[in-house]
């Protein structure tokens, strides 16, 4: 949990402090990125919440989602299509629903019920 | 502090969206200060713009009055003498054929407006279209003619400059009033002659009236002519 606090933390110092800025051109992607991330977040906690938590599934995910989006988004601005209306409605739609069982689960654990078992020590399933 | 892998992925990807949104806000933040430089560029260009004209208008007024008090001593250098007297005559001819003076005199007026649908680049009036007129009319003995209240002088440039027409450096939209003084008759047949260029005009839609008047005025060239390479030249026995 510590870790988490402190690499987001630092992440923010890091921008803040770097000198550069994301060229005007590019900042739609990177906004469109940055969503697809949040989802790809959200979902994360979702599956800790659920016990079902896959390190390769939410790497894959997280870079796979944000190279997706990106990509996309560029290919429809070519071919002037608003394809990134798509990834906002459902990327906002996965958030929202995952934020909901977080929220459940957040308010429910301090009652009788526990879903979250103890999750295993030796790190994730290989392979 | 042992950590799992899952922490680990976890917390890298919690710093690498940090990262992202922190460095996008910024990068926003800084754009937008750039674009109100821009506009406020353009305001600044504007004013100047403004104060520019103001001072030109100015100026213009400036030579009227010296225009008007150099009139007054010219009048009263023709009273002294004979021989002044000689010269000022003299040099209100020169006036006349150079077309810095006011003139009046019987001749026509034709008036040239683009069609009123213009659906391609033919309908509508071309620096070629006065152009031609203004030779038919010359040919035709015209001694003085005006575009649209532009005198024409002998170093008159007539021009396509974008939609409108630039003329003495003024520039001029439809319509176009083409007044020519000399002798009425003559000129009205000289531009409207079958082939003519104005015939070839009523063919693309563009509206003409020629009118003949008892008595045209056509203004004095409003412009300032400095010949910087051309000078007399001396005579060789």
């Amino acid at each position: 949990m510590l870790f988490v606090i402190l690499s987001l933390v630092l992440g923010v110092l890091l921008a803040l402090l770097l000198p550069g800025y994301i060229p005007p051109t590019y900042t739609p992607y990177v906004a469109i990125a940055i969503l697809a991330g949040l989802d790809s977040v959200f979902g994360g906690a979702s599956a800790v919440i659920n016990n079902q938590f896959q390190l390769k599934v939410f790497l894959s995910g997280f870079i796979g989602n944000v190279v997706l989006a990106a990509l996309l988004t560029y290919i429809g601005n070519l071919l002037d299509v608003d394809i990134y209306l798509a990834f906002v409605i459902v990327f906002g739609t996965r958030i929202l629903q995952n934020f909901t069982i977080i929220r459940r689960y957040l308010l429910n654990r301090h009652y009788s019920f526990h879903p979250l078992q103890k999750p295993k020590e030796e790190g994730d399933s290989p392979s | 502090m042992k950590m799992k892998a899952s922490q680990i992925g976890i917390g890298i990807v919690c710093f690498v969206m940090a990262f992202a949104i922190t460095l996008q806000i910024k990068s926003v933040k800084w754009s937008a200060a750039n674009q109100s430089d821009m506009s406020q560029r353009i305001s600044t260009l504007q004013e100047e713009l403004k104060a520019e004209k103001e001072k030109s208008e100015a100026l213009y007024q400036t030579v009227i009055q010296y225009k008007d008090e150099l009139e007054t001593f010219k009048q009263e250098a023709a009273q002294s003498s004979d021989v002044s007297k000689a010269l000022a005559k003299q040099l209100e001819r020169l006036e006349l054929l150079a077309g810095v003076s006011e003139v009046e005199g019987p001749g026509i007026v034709i008036t040239l407006k683009d069609a009123a649908k213009a659906a391609n680049n033919d309908d509508i009036v071309h620096d070629m279209d006065l152009f031609s007129i203004i030779n038919e009319l010359r040919a035709a003995g015209a001694e003085a003619i005006s575009i649209n209240g532009d005198r024409v002088v002998n170093t008159t440039e007539i021009r396509c400059v974008g939609p409108v027409v630039s003329v003495n450096g003024n520039r001029h939209a439809s319509p176009f009033e083409i007044c020519a003084i000399g002798d009425a008759t003559t000129l009205e047949s000289a531009v409207n002659f079958p082939g003519g260029p104005l015939e070839m005009m009523r063919l693309y839609n563009i509206e003409i009236t020629v009118k003949k008047m008892n008595k045209v005025k056509i203004g004095a060239y409003t412009g300032n002519i400095n010949f910087q390479h051309a000078t007399p030249a001396v005579k060789e026995d």
